[in-house]
């Protein structure tokens, strides 16, 4: 029944809801140098801090969740590997300009659903990255992380998994509930392109970004 | 008389059912076949009977019981029935040899029926421990039975051959388990109309969120439902080292000769 993957689905709304309880380390920048966990943890801060203060996120302003994503979180995220992988054998049959029209549009159709999650933002709202597990000198690894929200619910299970780039640790993928986003989002692209074509699924992703 | 009318009301809407479901057979399925759903054109219109009949009665009745009742109440009744759950899933963990989840969610259960009140405050899970969700069609999995089709089952959604079989399980012990314990049949039914209502209620973001993001609803639920449903059969174990293996068409040089690929336009 759909009780099955509701949980899935509840962090999917909040995915990317990082955050932590000390405002005072709120400011400082994420080291993506830093060891994974602690990088995930600092640029949960920084997010949560940032959409908490915010009246306007509370409000419902999606403008203002885009540019929160936009500045806090995309530098932290290599997305153009995201898009990459969810296209899968079908991103070399993509134009370079087809490339970064799918990279432009999937990053809006993800927008809308941190958006609607981002303004779900209240006070109790809590983001806690669980210790690493694994060899210290990997370079791709999943952080674990445990979402609280209304003080009488369950806390909800966010994985990340990170690679490491000459620039630092970046997030590349999620999952929720056992569920990883690119392995989802690569049927729903495979479908779309062998039906209408890599133009016809950036052509439904932006439809999907403007409803 | 009041039955009579109830009869042909019920055939009616048995008819309208069947007849989606047939026009369904009708059409080829959409896109290249799925391994796991060769049912994919019938259970597409089974998907948008459910949807239909979502949004014409159980969606509305959501979001008024939403605007309705408060959040902590609606909180409090959520848990007060996932708490009673808590013994199928014991159950059933127990069934599957599964002993430190099914002796982690008996305290569960203890702890929040007679310090959370019944169920009404889920002191467990602020506590660290999370609810293990399980039910017979888990069980029937680790038992060694294959899942077989995905199946949509009309108003309860998503399944397959072998969660249906389990879900009749998990029917007949709600009915006949707590329902022997109310013998009023209008309270009862009260109480499940109200489960049925909040569980709605409590996946209204969630719906909310597919709706906005997916671009094919139908395939987007079925892939995240089987998933899950493999994840709950293989155990807490193996998930933890199941991370996915994404082929990485971008580190080399296009070359389609090798992969066997026509170019598209």
């Amino acid at each position: 029944m759909k009780s099955r993957i509701d949980l899935f689905f509840k962090l999917f709304t909040l995915c990317l809801l990082l955050g932590l309880s000390q405002a005072s380390r709120a400011q400082a920048k994420p080291d993506p140098n830093a060891a994974p966990n602690d990088f995930v943890q600092q640029v949960a801060d920084q997010v949560l801090v940032a959409l908490k203060a915010d009246s306007k996120v509370r409000s419902g302003d999606t403008a203002r969740v885009n540019q929160i994503v936009d500045d806090l979180i995309l530098p932290n995220v290599n997305f153009e590997k995201t898009t990459r992988l969810a296209a899968g054998r079908y991103w070399r049959q993509a134009t370079p300009e087809q490339q970064a029209a799918l990279v432009k549009a999937f990053r809006g159709t993800l927008g809308r659903a941190y958006s609607g999650a981002f303004t779900r933002v209240d006070d109790a709202t809590n983001v806690k990255v669980l210790p690493m597990r694994g060899e210290a000198d990997a370079t791709d690894v999943v952080v674990k992380s445990q979402v609280t929200q209304r003080a009488n619910s369950q806390p909800i299970g966010l994985d990340y998994r990170l690679e490491k780039t000459p620039q630092g640790w970046k997030i590349y993928d999620l999952n929720v509930e056992n569920i990883w986003l690119i392995e989802n989002y690569r049927n729903q692209f495979s479908q779309q392109i062998s039906q209408n074509g890599i133009d016809g699924l950036i052509q439904a992703l932006n439809q999907r970004a403007q409803q | 008389m009041p039955s009579r009318f109830f009869t042909q009301q019920f055939g009616l809407a048995f008819c309208a059912f069947v007849l989606v479901l047939l026009s369904g057979c009708a059409t080829s399925p959409v896109g290249p076949a799925h391994p796991a759903d060769p049912l994919e054109a019938s259970n597409r219109a089974v998907f948008e009977f459910n949807d239909a009949v979502d949004r014409a009665v159980l969606k509305p009745a959501a979001q008024a019981y939403s605007f309705v009742v408060p959040q902590p109440v609606r909180t409090c009744i959520n848990n007060i029935f996932l708490n009673l759950g808590e013994v199928w899933s014991w159950f059933n963990s127990t069934l599957q040899g599964r002993q430190v989840d099914a002796l982690n969610t008996f305290g569960r259960f203890l702890l929040n029926s007679t310090m959370g009140l019944g169920g009404c405050l889920d002191l467990a899970s602020q506590t660290g421990a999370k609810r293990i969700p399980n039910d017979f069609g888990v069980t029937l999995g680790v038992w060694g039975l294959s899942s077989g089709p995905y199946v949509v089952l009309p108003i309860m959604g998503s399944s397959t051959l072998r969660d249906g079989a389990g879900r009749a399980a998990d029917i007949y012990v709600n009915q006949f388990g707590y329902g022997s314990f109310i013998h009023d049949i209008g309270v009862r039914n009260s109480i499940y109309g109200l489960e049925v209502v909040e569980r709605r209620e409590a996946l209204l973001e969630v719906t909310n969120t597919i709706d906005r993001t997916a671009l094919d609803r139908y395939s987007f639920i079925r892939d995240a439902y089987l998933k899950r449903r493999q994840a709950q059969v293989d155990g807490a174990t193996a998930e933890a080292q199941r991370l996915p293996n994404y082929e990485d068409f971008g580190a080399e040089p296009a070359d389609e000769k090798t992969l066997g690929i026509t170019p598209k336009k």
